[in-house]
């Protein structure tokens, strides 16, 4: 008995076996098919939203988001890497890159240091590229 | 083809495909297909069937079909666009807008632009659309569209502005332009 909780204290972030799946020791977590997210979200880690799950509100992420194809956010983003492929309505702001897939969908304002969309993908909104810690908000 | 070492400042319009290599500044209308080499700087509307850009651009795009922003590439202005591909490493600032409103309307000017062979100086104005105003006051209407980008706002509007002038006198048939230019505009502005 003892030995095992001292394991376990020794090592409180590792041991949760608990959460979906890990990268890079990052936490994450999906929304399938029939999950469905409303409200604000901060979350230090990663998530993706899969299969027709539905996202809506606000999502802060200290990781990364990946909306796959068939599923809809309507959301504020703000991650380091967005990855699209789904639809997104919604502000934007991508830490690291933002990636639109062929099947891709974006409505809503865009702020990214890296960007890449496929051929295919559809886009609307204002672009802008750079080092946006300097940039207000304003418009 | 506008090679590296060339340089056109003024207003474009080309029945066919465009290349360039070089500097251009004004106002570019091509019917067929754009390609900004890697080398080249344009500061200048660009409107084009494809659009194909490794170097840099300042000003807005309007691709009837497809703009595609290279590794090498540079945009910022405003850009309206049937289809949109941007590369990895490629830099973008402008508002994107895609779709059936935005690639219908320039499609059709370029039908109409083969027709009157005589006079490209008109349908150049036309298809500035943005500034939708006289020639020579176009470029005040232009220069706010490339300043929301930042970063090189300031270096874009005055040359534009004197380049138009430019041209203008160069060509020295200011006189056809108003002419045929002028209704277009009008149609653009109740739009």
């Amino acid at each position: 008995m003892e030995t095992q909780e001292a394991v376990a204290e020794s090592t409180p972030m590792e041991t949760d076996g608990q959460s979906d799946s890990k990268r890079d020791g990052q936490k994450r977590f999906t929304l399938g098919p029939n999950d469905s997210l409303e409200g604000k979200l901060t979350y230090g880690g990663s998530m993706a939203v899969e299969g027709g799950g539905r996202a809506e509100g606000e999502l802060r992420l200290g990781g990364n988001i990946e909306v796959g194809n068939g599923s809809v956010v309507k959301a504020l983003i703000e991650a380091s890497n967005v990855n699209i492929k789904g639809e997104v309505e919604g502000r934007l702001t991508a830490r690291d890159k933002l990636t639109l897939g062929k099947q891709a969908k974006l409505n809503g304002d865009v702020q990214a240091r890296r960007l890449q969309i496929e051929d295919g993908a559809s886009l609307n909104g204002y672009v802008r590229m750079g080092d946006f810690e300097q940039q207000a908000p304003g418009s | 083809m506008l090679g590296p070492r060339d340089r056109v400042i003024g207003q474009i319009y080309i029945e066919g495909d465009l290349r360039v290599g070089g500097v251009v500044e004004g106002e570019v209308e091509v019917t067929g297909d754009v390609e900004i080499d890697d080398m080249a700087k344009v500061k200048a509307s660009l409107a084009g069937r494809d659009v194909t850009i490794r170097g840099q651009v300042n000003g807005a795009v309007v691709a009837r079909k497809r703009l595609v922003v290279a590794k090498s590439g540079s945009l910022f202005g405003d850009v309206r666009v049937g289809r949109l591909a941007i590369q990895d490493g490629a830099t973008f600032s402008g508002k994107v807008s895609m779709g059936a409103g935005a690639a219908t309307a320039p499609a059709v000017k370029a039908v109409e632009a083969p027709t009157p062979l005589s006079e490209p100086e008109p349908k150049l104005a036309t298809e500035a659309e943005k500034p939708a105003a006289p020639i020579v006051a176009a470029p005040l209407v232009a220069a706010p569209k490339i300043t929301p980008p930042t970063i090189i706002k300031t270096a874009a509007p005055a040359p534009v502005a004197e380049l138009r002038v430019a041209g203008k006198d160069g060509k020295g048939r200011p006189g056809a332009a108003p002419i045929k230019g002028k209704p277009d505009k009008n149609k653009k502005k109740r739009r």
